[in-house]
């Protein structure tokens, strides 16, 4: 390992470390409801390791317990991940210089997180061993962290009673990923109309309620982005 | 539930549903360049699909819409904890705390 990559690993994992307890009860939370889903230990660690992508996971589950066609529980993991196409992005000038295979494991391993604490210092830092070191050290720690947390989760899951309702823990957890979104008011709207157009349209076969609702809330919230625009030109 | 083989190619795939957006643009590099217009309508895309999961998820019981429910009134302590604190267990705390409240009190 080259001097100026164990430099970046060490400040990248210092910035990261305090922010890092988040993950630790969603993680948690996955876990157990990957059990409560009916996935067995295994199943659910696998699910974990192949996808690891929280709200993708959480979002999906009662999609797959319910029998929902492959197509359409694709689809919503897509949606739910498609922000990282503008993290992704952003990220990408911070990758000069690293190789094919590194960019997919990076790629791979991008949270929230990890984009928020690595935006600016990768796009300012000349060397890139030094911005591959500071970006993977917080990736890895996140990926360890998950990975460990969700198996206690999925453990203590197993020795919880069903009268607990578990799964409620799942709903909660995509409730603390949308309230701060639906701050901004246009963000509001697309979830409004999303979540109303889910719910009228929740007899459509296939369960194609919910991507229509998806569809019509970013419609509605490019909508009145737009309006807003209109009646405060700055 | 019990699940067969393809619940590891449902995981396959939506393991690619979500590398594939992480890792687009960073595999890449600067050859592509987005839309501004994409880039926009893509930022609705988590609130609208989170709430299209989570709205009918708490307002329908056993099929029928049901406003008053036990699972709502949950929803509606955890969005409470969530805006007002920022104590991150707090909204499981709060949630599973009213959910499983009421369905004492209710005895269902």
């Amino acid at each position: 390992m080259h001097s100026s990559f164990r430099s970046g690993a060490r400040e990248g994992f210092i910035v990261f470390l305090p922010l890092s307890v988040g993950l630790v009860p969603w993680a948690l939370v996955v876990g157990m409801a990957m059990v409560s889903a009916g996935f067995t230990p295994l199943q659910a660690m696998g699910m974990n390791v192949i996808v690891f992508a929280g709200t993708a996971q959480l979002g999906t589950l009662p999609l797959i317990a319910a029998g929902t066609p492959l197509w359409l529980i694709v689809t919503t993991a897509l949606a739910l991940n498609l922000r990282f196409v503008i993290f992704s992005a952003a990220l990408a000038p911070g990758f000069r210089g690293v190789g094919t295979p590194g960019r997919w494991l990076a790629g791979h391993l991008l949270t929230d997180g990890v984009f928020a604490t690595c935006l600016d210092k990768m796009l300012q830092n000349d060397d890139p061993r030094w911005r591959l070191g500071y970006y993977l050290a917080p990736a890895i720690w996140s990926w360890l962290l998950w990975q460990t947390f969700a198996l206690l989760g999925i453990h203590a899951a197993g020795v919880i009673p069903k009268a607990w309702s578990l799964e409620f823990m799942a709903t909660i957890a995509l409730i603390v990923l949308l309230v701060p979104m639906a701050r901004i008011r246009p963000m509001l709207v697309a979830a409004l109309v999303g979540g109303a157009s889910a719910t009228l349209l929740r007899n459509m076969p296939l369960r194609l309620g919910v991507v229509v609702g998806i569809i019509a809330g970013i419609a509605a919230g490019f909508a009145a982005e737009h309006w807003e625009h209109r009646r405060s030109p700055r | 539930m019990n699940y067969d083989a393809s619940l590891w190619l449902i995981f396959i795939l939506i393991g690619l549903a979500t590398t594939l957006p992480r890792a687009i643009f960073i595999v890449l590099g600067n050859r592509v360049a987005l839309p501004s217009v994409v880039q926009r309508a893509l930022r609705y895309a988590p609130a609208a699909a989170l709430a299209a999961i989570v709205v009918p998820d708490v307002l329908v019981v056993g099929g029928t819409l049901e406003v008053f429910n036990p699972k709502l009134a949950a929803a509606a302590a955890a969005i409470a904890a969530t805006a007002l604190w920022r104590n991150p267990w707090l909204p499981f705390i709060v949630g599973m705390g009213v959910l499983l409240g009421l369905r004492q009190m209710i005895g269902g």
